[in-house]
């Protein structure tokens, strides 16, 4: 049952990180930026949600909300700096240094507007404890196992069956040609950047939803992310949310075997030697 | 040339002059390294709430002498090396002769560098034994890990709990206190099934509970600084049957505001302020007076006594001077009394348990 349980614990946390590393892979595969500061609109969003619920607002209602909030963030980062940027023609190290950057400001801002405290979603239904089996699970689990499929799904159908999907992949397939077939690859940036953030939120707001919010609390997700990006091969969503949710069940089990204190080291370490042999994922695009 | 050569030594004339003024300035400077963001900035910002409102109260009151005091701030981000950046700075540009500390990990790494030049550091939020020899010029107000552990057992042994299991911060916090556990706890005859730990920040605590719950104890002792509403939270989702015991560091308003908190037990180290003084720093600070703000106050208070000495014997303020002071004073009559036998003071410590959302004590007793 210890088994059982530590391997759905990680499939839900692990299906949680796979829509951040989807979102983030569907950022960088398209942009090729590496946009550090989606850390920052992944915190963002649990803390808008937060605030609306606070404020009254029906929970469905806060999290489209929360989403809409972190699709102008994202949309005005894409914008008012990475765009800039890219004019100048800026290295890829300035750009990563930027949003660097800008995720520390967004850390602070809500650092200083609600306090460093650990905020609580009070939400009765979220920590009423489910029995199914042996196994227990929270309704803040079984939400977040559910839209995070719903989400993951969502996208794939978004980028292979949507015009606009089918237009993202084309510039991020090959932006020159994209920009002499009038493809407009900087719009289709702000826009790739702002579904993103809004699809991250999802996440976003359901993690603190069963752990609570913390200002800094954005960036060992998206480092899983990343990882799961880069394991799962650039330009894969599927991958990447593969791999992230691999990573966090790798971690939980490895409790089994070994102390907490080496199970990242230990899974990290299997990914380094994985990459030895797959230096570009398992599921590399083109 | 002859008009330079005049204002060249009008100028000497005056910085003579200067020197020859009295050394102690009208507004004594000291410092405070505390984590103001970042995970442990609740414990921070609560920690220097407790010293501004006591110096706000002595400036008030005309300060020592007449002499005004000012705290120099700074964010250490409860890390090491942050702290020791911030701890040079302040030395070496501020001129600082104490700085207030708190979270054992920057305490630890700052006290090398206070033995070395001579500057007092003042602990009053943090507990690892290590603290206890760390540097001559380290004093902490607070009793270690390893003295409220000692209580917490005797209190499990004579309730009959023989088995146990240990949930700490992997820092030097947690682990000095999960040291002293297990010794403790052995040395008294019971048998630690199983410990692990959990990263300074971390809210899920699932997986280690879950394989701490397999090992089947009576007793979870939880060595963590944060994180403690959603650790109530799981703990209560798991359905536990052990009895879960902590530090002073369970001291804090939300937990104990949680029904799912409903049990747990912790040692306490006692820091009863009068209601008028809670009051008072409730009406100014528009919060509660905790656990720390107390703590901090109670230090400043210390530290003004401190002060009032030397500048009244008009004994340079140094940081060797103050610890000196401070050692020759020994017994502190401050809102919470302190005795020091050595650099870490002697003050009653309590088991209280978490009720209807508020706290229960259950016994009392005395760290030495």
């Amino acid at each position: 049952m210890l088994l059982l349980q530590l391997l759905v614990n990680g499939i839900v946390t692990g299906c949680a990180l796979g829509v951040v590393a989807v979102s983030f892979a569907l950022v960088y595969a398209t942009t090729r930026i590496f946009h550090i500061a989606h850390a920052g609109v992944y915190t963002l969003g649990g803390y808008l949600a937060w605030s609306l619920l606070a404020h009254g607002v029906p929970e469905p209602l806060a999290l489209l909300g929360a989403m809409a909030g972190c699709t102008v963030l994202g949309a005005a980062i894409q914008h008012f700096l990475y765009a800039p940027l890219e004019r100048r023609r800026a290295t890829h190290l300035i750009v990563l240094i930027a949003s660097l950057g800008a995720l520390a400001v967004i850390q602070n801002l809500i650092a200083a507007v609600y306090s460093s405290d650990i905020l609580e979603f009070t939400i009765p239904w979220a920590s009423a404890v489910v029995t199914l089996g042996g196994l227990r699970l929270t309704g803040a689990q079984l939400a977040t196992l559910a839209l995070s499929l719903a989400a993951f799904v969502g996208m794939l159908w978004f980028a292979h069956r949507t015009l606009l999907g089918k237009r993202i992949r084309a510039v991020a397939s090959n932006p020159f040609l994209a920009e002499i077939t009038r493809l407009e690859p900087r719009a289709v940036y702000v826009t790739v950047i702002a579904i993103a953030s809004a699809v991250v939120c999802i996440p976003g707001v359901l993690v603190p939803l069963d752990l609570g919010l913390q200002p800094y609390g954005g960036v060992t997700p998206l480092l899983t992310a990343t990882i799961a990006m880069i394991a799962g091969g650039v330009g894969s969503l599927g991958g990447a949310f593969l791999f992230a949710v691999v990573i966090v069940v790798l971690q939980n089990l490895s409790l089994l075997v070994m102390p907490g204190e080496w199970s990242i080291g230990v899974t990290f370490a299997i990914f380094v030697v994985f990459m030895l042999f797959r230096p570009r994922g398992l599921f590399a695009a083109g | 040339m002859r008009m330079s050569r005049f204002w060249l030594a009008a100028v000497a004339a005056g910085a003579l002059l200067g020197a020859a003024a009295p050394a102690r300035a009208k507004t004594i400077e000291l410092g405070a390294l505390l984590p103001l963001t970042g995970p442990g900035a609740v414990i921070g910002t609560e920690q220097m709430r407790g010293i501004q409102f006591a110096v706000d109260e002595l400036n008030a009151k005309g300060g020592i002498d007449g002499d005004k005091v000012h705290v120099i701030y700074d964010d250490d981000q409860a890390k090491s090396d942050q702290a020791v950046l911030d701890f040079n700075k302040l030395v070496s540009l501020q001129h600082v002769p104490m700085i207030w500390l708190a979270y054992s990990g920057p305490t630890l790494a700052t006290a090398p560098l206070a033995t070395r030049r001579h500057i007092l550091i003042l602990n009053s939020g943090a507990q690892s034994d290590a603290l206890q020899k760390a540097s001559p010029y380290l004093v902490n107000t607070l009793p270690s890990t390893e003295e409220e552990v000692k209580v917490m057992v005797k209190y499990l042994r004579a309730q009959g709990k023989s088995t146990a299991a240990v949930l700490y911060e992997n820092d030097a916090a947690g682990i000095g206190g999960r040291d002293d556990f297990v010794k403790d706890f052995k040395a008294a005859g019971g048998k630690i099934v199983a410990q692990e730990p959990v990263q300074f920040g971390q809210t899920d605590f699932r997986p280690a509970l879950l394989k701490l719950a397999s090992a089947k104890p009576q007793v979870l002792y939880v060595v963590t600084t944060v994180g403690m509403v959603p650790l109530a939270d799981q703990l209560h989702e798991m359905n536990h049957k052990w009895l879960v015991a902590g530090t002073t560091f369970m001291n804090n308003p939300q937990v104990i505001a949680d029904p799912n908190a409903a049990g747990l037990i912790h040692t306490q180290v006692e820091a009863n302020v009068s209601p008028a003084l809670m009051a008072a720093f409730q009406k100014k600070m528009g919060v509660e007076m905790g656990f720390f703000s107390r703590q901090y106050y109670n230090s400043a208070q210390m530290i003004f006594i401190i002060l009032d000495h030397m500048i009244k014997a008009k004994t340079p303020i140094t940081g060797a001077n103050m610890r000196t002071e401070l050692f020759k004073i020994k017994t502190f009559a401050t809102p919470v009394p302190m005795t020091f036998t050595s650099n870490t003071a002697i003050v009653p410590i309590a088991i209280e348990e978490m009720k209807n959302g508020t706290e229960v004590t259950i016994t009392h007793s005395v760290a030495k």
